[in-house]
């Protein structure tokens, strides 16, 4: 009981202590999004009435086109996760498995380039896509095929150096057999190493669709109209307009969109965790 | 046979798909060529040659891999990390924001002003027989009445028209008045069309049925590259950095000026412009607090939290899941919950402490606040590596320090620490550089301020380097993209260096060999 005391007390105080700081403000989300007045006013910390009123709004309100922007995530995001792992994947295996001239040139360029952070060309993005705009007006600035063109690029120097680490990591053996039955490049890409690899490129497009969905300074540049937003810009600009008022709805929907990340991201911790070790950071 | 069919599907799809793809950038490099954008069409053509060699050859196999990786990579990193430095050349801002053609048109066709007498005439919008737009004035004080295009004038004699009782000219030969909705149709040309007058004089329409008559004041003479103005005879002449300045007095300058290359100005001007230099000193220093301090709080908890937890204990599952929470909800949400917990009267902080602190308007807890979020943000991160890490090294090594007699401290910073270390430095390093550029948590928590209002300088207390650099290049009314660009490039390499040092010591780089 004595050695209870001295070895495990301690350790409980300090995780309740950290489990509070973790906790007090997802609460907080969960009582204005329940709270009849909408706003992130503390008047007290228990709720006196509980009312459903913001999650209907946001069904419901013509104002806030909280389904069109939540739409608008899912398939941008969705492109980005499966289109940039298909690409990004093929690249991978080459730097990884095949032997071609300007091979090292090509991975110190893959090195410099996945370090450089997307945001500091943010400018020179704006103004090439403001010069796409002017010749093809449907995938310059201020479209979605043009934001998720830019989506794609940007992802791709992370995604590729992650993936050539996962792929390093598949015993080579099993390519060599299969060169040795005669299979072709191709065929041991397709029928080896995809299949290997199955899981793994799961897990990074699904760090990609978590990225791209959390990605906000681009979307927000880039997507000006009401409709065409995503769905972090939508709640943004939601309570950045009229402060308080719009808390409790913010709130709600803030909550639809985190149940289904969280979800993945819990399920999956295990894999995903492997992939942050292996360099890439949350944003 | 099977087997032969399914090829078959396989390379008649590659065929489509290369053959779409090909279609698609060909519409796009005549129309970027049409546009004369020739390094975009330049890199769509190469693009195009690479894809067709690639795919209908048997040229190389491994190209046929990361050929499509490596366009996108050119086109959105490596073209826009080259644009960036090119950008960082030039004088290149709100008001030099277009090319040297554009701005003299610009200036052209602002250089204009009334004529002495200030005449206006009442016309009629319409088009000649040519399907030209033309007007039908009229001057009633002088009876004279003429037809006008773009190109020449044809005066009218007066006996030969209907007249109203305004009189005003309604019909004439050849002339077809235009209907209110075909002149709105041509709302555009209507505006910027010069009509035909005399030699000096033009026409332009002011609105509706009023026209008036107009000089250039401001005339180009392309083989001298200068601009004059007629009233005041002043010579304009261009300045070699995007503007025509005045030849007599260089604070008189035409708007607008253009992008013009000024080499290393944007550079040299971030150490010598005072006012430049003051603001980006304390912004540069804040940074480095910032990632530091971010850094140091997220990883002392984690590692805490992750050796408190590396023990049977009861709960530890449910421990777990909450304390990694942060991490797995979306932080763009999270940011802007804290922001609004932060706020200084409705405030769940205030409240919570029975405190009534202005949280964004002094810096110091502003900046606190920033660290605070950061903290909470990114712990669960080291959390889980610190875990994994601690689980990695072998009991045995403790065990056998502390039957030396070694007190659970000096195990913890002799053996412990340092092996732990050698695991997370390299990811230190890493989470070090991306909180360098954490626009996000600025951006939406504080928005860099609170401002400095003093000098009127746009950097805020807590502006990062990257959050200021984008107050630059975005800011409304005073846009410096080549400025921008200048410190971009500065961070890069600063960023660049961080991450060679740790990616050096994680021996990333020996694998190549």
């Amino acid at each position: 009981m004595k050695r209870w005391i001295k070895e495990d007390l301690w350790r409980h105080a300090l995780l309740l202590v950290t489990c509070f700081f973790v906790l007090f403000p997802i609460y907080l989300v969960f009582l204005s999004a329940l709270s009849p007045t909408g706003s992130l006013q503390v008047t007290s910390f228990i709720p006196k009435t509980i009312s459903f009123k913001n999650f209907h709004l946001l069904f419901t309100s013509p104002k806030i086109p909280y389904l069109v922007w939540m739409k608008n995530s899912v398939v941008i995001a969705g492109l980005v996760a499966v289109l940039s792992v298909v690409i990004g994947a093929a690249s991978a295996f080459s730097f990884s498995r095949l032997r071609f001239r300007g091979k090292k040139k090509g991975l110190q360029l893959l090195l410099l380039v996945q370090m450089f952070p997307a945001i500091l060309s943010l400018s020179a993005v704006y103004v090439i896509m403001e010069r796409v705009y002017n010749f093809a007006p449907r995938i310059g600035l201020g479209t979605e095929p043009g934001l998720l063109l830019v989506y794609l690029g940007g992802a791709m120097g992370v995604n590729i150096w992650l993936l050539k680490g996962f792929v390093d990591s598949i015993p080579i053996e099993l390519d060599e057999a299969a060169k040795v039955d005669g299979a072709s490049a191709v065929q041991t890409y397709w029928l080896i190493f995809v299949p290997l690899a199955a899981p793994i490129l799961a897990v990074v497009s699904l760090l990609s669709f978590i990225g791209t969905f959390n990605e906000f300074i681009l979307a927000r540049l880039f997507l000006v109209d009401q409709n065409s937003r995503t769905i972090a810009v939508g709640l943004q600009s939601f309570i950045s307009g009229q402060y308080a008022t719009n808390w409790g709805p913010f709130a709600a929907g803030s909550i639809i969109a985190s149940i289904p990340l969280v979800a993945i991201f819990l399920s999956l911790q295990r894999y995903i965790i492997s992939g942050l070790t292996a360099g890439s950071v949350k944003g | 046979m099977e087997k032969f069919f399914q090829r078959k599907v396989t390379v008649t799809l590659k065929y489509i798909i290369v053959a779409l793809v090909s279609a698609i950038l060909l519409m796009l490099i005549e129309s970027s060529f049409a546009k004369r954008e020739y390094a975009i069409s330049a890199f769509l053509t190469v693009g195009l040659i690479a894809i067709a060699i690639t795919y209908l050859t048997n040229f190389s196999i491994p190209m046929k891999f990361f050929l499509p990786g490596m366009l996108f990579l050119f086109a959105f990193v490596v073209g826009p990390i080259l644009y960036t430095v090119a950008m960082s050349g030039f004088h290149f801002q709100t008001g030099n924001y277009i090319s040297k053609p554009e701005s003299i048109t610009q200036i052209i066709s602002g250089g204009i002003r009334p004529d002495a007498a200030q005449t206006t005439f009442d016309v009629v919008i319409g088009e000649d027989p040519g399907k030209k737009l033309e007007i039908l004035a009229s001057d009633p004080t002088n009876k004279k009445y003429f037809l006008s295009t773009a190109t020449s004038k044809t005066d009218l004699d007066p006996a030969g028209l209907a007249i109203d009782g305004n009189g005003d000219a309604t019909v004439a030969p050849g002339f077809t008045a235009l209907t209110p909705s075909e002149q709105a149709a041509q709302d555009k040309a209507l505006g910027s069309t010069r009509f035909a007058y005399s030699t000096d004089f033009f026409i332009t329409i002011e609105g509706g049925n009023v026209a008036s008559l107009k000089e250039q004041s401001l005339k180009y003479d392309s083989s001298t590259d200068t601009f004059t103005n007629v009233l005041t005879h002043a010579v304009y002449r261009d300045n070699g950095r995007g503007n025509f300045t005045n030849i007599k007095d260089k604070n008189d300058q035409l708007q607008p000026g253009w992008r013009a290359p000024i080499w290393f100005e944007n550079y040299t001007k971030l150490l010598t412009d005072p006012q430049i230099r003051s603001a980006l000193i304390p912004v540069f220093i804040w940074t480095i607090v910032f990632a530091s301090l971010t850094v140091l709080t997220q990883f002392a908890l984690g590692l805490l939290i992750a050796m408190t937890l590396n023990r049977k204990l009861h709960g530890r599952r449910i421990y777990r899941s909450i304390l990694i929470l942060p991490y797995a909800m979306p932080s763009i949400m999270s940011i802007l919950i804290w922001g609004g917990m932060f706020d200084t009267e409705f405030g769940a902080i205030n409240h919570l402490f029975g405190s009534h602190v202005h949280w964004f308007q002094s810096a110091l807890y502003a900046r606190l606040a920033v660290i605070i979020v950061n903290l909470w943000l990114g712990f669960p991160y080291f959390y889980l590596i610190c875990s994994g890490a601690l689980q990695a090294i072998p009991a045995e090594l403790s065990e056998a320090a502390a039957i030396d007699g070694a007190s659970s401290r000096q195990i913890f910073r002799k053996i412990t620490l340092p092996l732990l270390l050698q695991v997370v430095s390299p990811l230190l390093v890493a989470s070090f550089a991306f909180n360098f550029n954490n626009f996000n948590i600025i951006y939406l928590l504080t928005g860099g301020g609170p401002q400095n209002t003093l000098g009127g300088a746009v950097a805020g207390s807590t502006d990062i380097l990257i959050s200021y650099t984008y107050k630059i290049a975005f800011s409304a009314g005073n846009q410096n993209l080549g400025l921008a660009s200048a410190i971009s490039v500065v961070i890069f390499v600063i960023i660049a260096s961080i991450s060679l040092y740790g990616i050096r010591r994680s021996k990333v780089l020996d694998s190549f060999k």
